[in-house]
């Protein structure tokens, strides 16, 4: 069942056009991700949602009830929607619980959903508290049950936890989660993190000049991104060119399986030059006395060490010419200057050379 | 729908698609807006009708005159020179108060803001009516330089305090010297805050009155104001062109100055506390400068008002005809406090539009507040009481209304200043969030908006009070027959020499001007800090 739909969605401020044209539907007590770089669009599109903004054309339907569209404008305050800004946006004169019951009536209030949602987000007894008097990730808890104290059709978050600190930002992030699971809350999250909507969403829609590139799970945007500068864009990729032989493609790393879905995709290009997506973690690296026959060796050119984990730059031999790959390793990698084997995990993703997927 | 890429929609493909809906305007906002602009435009549009009316050979001969060149030599002189004196004293004065060791700093930083709360021409009465060497363009300089100096001090001091020190601790690792760091990056710093406060002190000496009548120097608007006073209307409006300009050339000036260099933070804004800089062997010359700066700005209009008030007899003793102290505050407190009211409302929507709109239409009324700025008090004066008379059949000739209507006109700057920075502290994000909770858009105003706002409103309102309070041109041109002000009440004792009279009406004015600043002074040093 879909929840929230949009269609034909265009918005332009005097002659820059910030969207052309988005297509996105978010099923009912899903959480949806808007991911893309800073000045993609996003928070326009989500304020277009929400009814700050009006659009130039195409229609929004929120449940049952088109909120935007030809002759059509339904302002904020009717649309039932919950909206997180980025900083959380307390009102700073009001107390804890004055602002969660900001949005109710008085009957209510007194019938004590106040305190209800406060413990719901697990601060209860913080209701006469001032916002000033909370810590970064309580006050974006507050706002998160400000927003669903008047139990919106959808939730709209704009960048919520961009303003925590990176060791809150991943235990608030649970929370949330958790919230809106128990509560089969549909919502809307804008982001330009990565990890962030991958780690979080049910389904992400990619944002790019305006358009949606690519509308999909977690795992389909990461392992079959829509065209190479995607690819990018989700993830630390490395792009090789390569050669289309039947299921297979020729890259400088060897002769790896394809895809079936891109293999399906690209049919039509046998023979012809494709560009390779090899994520780093499908690249292992070995000691170089078990290099075989197909064995590819390279020289460690440096790594980036993360503790969980470390990044190894490399430079293959045989290809004086090839740029750097960089491989994925658990625990501490050779060091630099060292020989190594590489071995390729399949299969890998594909797109006929310089195609970029159009929203 | 598909998962993975999405049709281009046709809506992109027909090049012109439906028809654009409009975006939501400010439609309230913008008129009301307007309605402002037009009035602050009235004087500017009135004295051109009435140049018009004078006729433009009249106007040009009166303008070319010798007296026209003297006052232009008599004008300009005394400004640049008070105003680079104010320059100087008042950046000198905020570097040691915000970036020395400076003994008692906290102490100093109220005690040299406080002179801008007594009058220009009471500061001219306590030297001139102690001194008499206190005349002409020496006593004008010295009198305007110790009256006006803070409108320096205080944006130095404030930009300053929000400067990153580090870029001095920066310029001295990479081995400047002391003086060539205060040269190159902490003046840099300040560099638009002290062109901001010559601005001011520029224009407070163009359109001030009172000080130079007392110590009798001739300047424009002296001249405006007596031609004014003799029915010559065709020469105070030729003048009032003069004037306009000069000022206008001021403005531009500044403006000139400002967009040449922008002074940009990097980093994210942390107010860091750094270590102030050693005066050492210059603390007790310095010391002794600030000490004598406190005694010639504020002890010596004080103390005169003081001597004078103890050698005469106590006001409500001295005869039947005079206007009690009472009444005459009575009347300042109505006239200021309904000239702040409304100048504090009507900055209201320009400050919204401003700061929360297009900066197309920012750039438009800011633009229209100096038009105002470029117009002195005597010159608004003129041009309403001249028009009211003459064109408008009397309409509000001679009214209290006119006189409110002007304050709020003359400080219209002011209070949208204050206004402007109460609205930053209430952003439009918690609107959205008000509005997303089902509240519609006059409760958010009132539940939110304002009620963040209203600190900085009444801040607002002050600024005008206060100004409006020791305000004299205006209110010698265009006060209802028969009433007083404190400040025209002293105006006709100091004129007759009745100084022991017109004392306390002085330290009544000093005293009612000094609360406002100090709320003043707490509101924008908290909310510098609060920005910071």
């Amino acid at each position: 069942m879909r929840h929230v739909a949009v269609t034909g969605l265009h918005k332009a401020f005097g002659s820059h056009r910030v969207l052309t044209g988005v297509d996105l539907e978010v099923p009912t007590g899903s959480l949806t991700a808007i991911l893309g770089p800073s000045g993609s669009g996003k928070t326009t599109l989500l304020r277009l949602l929400a009814g700050f903004e009006r659009a130039d054309a195409g229609t929004i339907t929120i449940g049952d009830v088109v909120v935007e569209g030809p002759a059509v404008y339904v302002a904020p305050e009717r649309r039932r929607i919950g909206y997180v800004p980025q900083e959380g946006s307390l009102f700073p004169h009001l107390t804890v619980g004055a602002n969660v019951g900001f949005g109710l009536g008085a009957k209510e209030r007194r019938r004590g959903k106040v305190d209800s949602m406060l413990e719901a987000v697990g601060l209860g007894g913080f209701g006469r508290r001032y916002p000033h008097q909370l810590s970064g990730g309580q006050q974006q808890r507050v706002a998160l049950a400000r927003a669903l104290a008047i139990e919106p059709t959808v939730v709209l978050l704009d960048e919520p936890f961009a303003s925590l600190d990176a060791h809150l930002r991943a235990s608030v992030r649970a929370d949330v989660q958790e919230i809106f699971r128990r509560a089969g809350t549909t919502a809307v999250l804008v982001t330009h993190d990565q990890d962030e909507a991958l780690s979080v969403a049910d389904r992400v829609a990619a944002l790019r000049d305006g358009k949606i590139v690519q509308y999909a799970a977690p795992e389909e945007l990461y392992s079959r991104p829509a065209d190479a500068k995607l690819a990018g864009f989700v993830g630390d990729a490395n792009l090789l060119d390569g050669v289309l032989a039947g299921g297979e493609v020729k890259t400088l790393l060897g002769s790896l399986p394809v895809d079936p879905a891109a293999a399906a995709a690209l049919e039509a290009s046998q023979g012809d030059e494709v560009t390779v997506l090899i994520r780093p973690e499908q690249i292992d690296l070995g000691p170089i006395d078990l290099v075989g026959e197909d064995g590819i060796t390279a020289r460690v050119i440096s790594y980036d060490y993360y503790g969980h984990d470390a990044v190894v730059h490399l430079r293959p031999e045989h290809h004086a010419d090839g740029r750097a790959i960089i491989a994925r390793v658990v625990g501490t990698p050779a060091p630099a200057g060292s020989r190594v084997t590489l071995r390729t995990r399949g299969p890998v993703f594909a797109w006929p050379k310089g195609s970029l997927a159009e929203g | 729908m598909n998962d993975t890429a999405v049709s281009v929609p046709q809506a992109a493909r027909a090049v012109a698609g439906p028809p654009p809906r409009r975006a939501r305007r400010p439609v309230t906002l913008l008129t009301l807006s307007w309605l402002v602009a037009a009035v602050l435009a009235l004087p500017l549009v009135f004295l051109l009708i009435e140049a018009r009316g004078a006729g433009a050979a009249d106007v040009a001969r009166l303008i070319f005159r010798p007296l026209t060149a003297s006052l232009l030599w008599n004008t300009i002189r005394l400004t640049v020179v008070v105003t680079l004196a104010c320059a100087v004293i008042g950046t000198a004065a905020a570097w040691c108060v915000e970036r020395t060791d400076l003994p008692g700093r906290r102490a100093w930083a109220v005690l040299v803001v406080v002179p801008l709360a007594i009058p220009d021409f009471v500061v001219g009465f306590g030297w001139n009516s102690l001194w008499t060497w206190a005349h002409g363009f020496f006593g004008a300089v010295i009198v305007m330089t110790l009256a006006v100096y803070p409108l320096v001090y205080l944006p130095v001091a404030a930009s300053l305090r929000s400067a990153d020190p580090g870029q001095e601790e920066v310029a001295r690792s990479l081995g400047s010297a002391r003086v060539r760091t205060f040269a190159r990056i902490t003046l840099g710093q300040a560099k638009g805050a002290i062109a901001g406060g010559c601005l001011l002190v520029a224009l407070a000496v163009l359109a001030e009155y009172g000080a130079f009548e007392i110590v009798g120097y001739q300047t424009f608007t002296t001249e405006i104001f007596s031609e004014f006073n003799g029915y010559s209307f065709a020469a105070s409006c030729a003048l009032s062109l003069v004037l306009v300009l000069l000022s206008l050339l001021v403005l531009a000036g500044e403006g000139m100055l400002r967009s040449r260099g922008r002074v940009s933070r990097s980093g994210p804004m942390v107010q860091r506390i750094s270590p102030p800089q050693r005066l050492g062997r210059a603390r007790w010359p310095v010391l002794g400068l600030f000490a004598a700066l406190v005694l010639l700005a504020l002890g010596v209009p004080v103390a005169a008002a003081a001597y004078w008030m103890a050698s005469g007899l106590p006001p409500a003793l001295s005869g039947g005809a005079n206007v009690s102290l009472l009444d005459a505050a009575g009347h300042t407190a109505a006239y200021g406090g309904s000239a702040a009211a409304l100048a504090t409302v009507m900055a209201i929507p320009v400050a919204m539009l401003a700061i929360r709109h297009g900066s197309r239409m920012r750039h438009f009324l800011e633009r229209s507040t100096y038009l105002v700025l470029g117009m002195p008090g005597v010159v608004i004066a003129f041009a309403l009481s001249y028009f009211t008379e003459r064109y408008a059949a009397g309409f509000g000739y001679g009214s209290s209304l006119l006189l409110i209507v002007c304050y709020a006109i003359m400080f219209f700057p002011l209070a949208l200043v204050g206004v402007k920075a109460s609205l930053a502290r209430a952003p439009v994000s918690l609107d959205d969030v008000a509005r997303s909770l089902g509240r519609g858009r006059l409760e958010v105003l009132c539940r939110v908006t304002l009620r963040l706002a209203g600190p900085g409103l009444v801040a607002a309102f002050c600024l005008v009070f206060l100004s409006a309070v020791t305000e004299l041109t205006a209110t010698l041109l265009l006060i209802p027959t028969g009433t007083q002000t404190l400040a025209t009440q002293f105006w006709s004792y100091e004129s007759n020499l009745a100084y022991s009279q017109a004392a306390p009406f002085a330290l009544v004015m000093i005293v009612v001007a000094a609360v406002p600043s100090y709320v003043l002074g707490r509101f924008f040093t908290r909310s510098a800090h609060a920005q910071g």
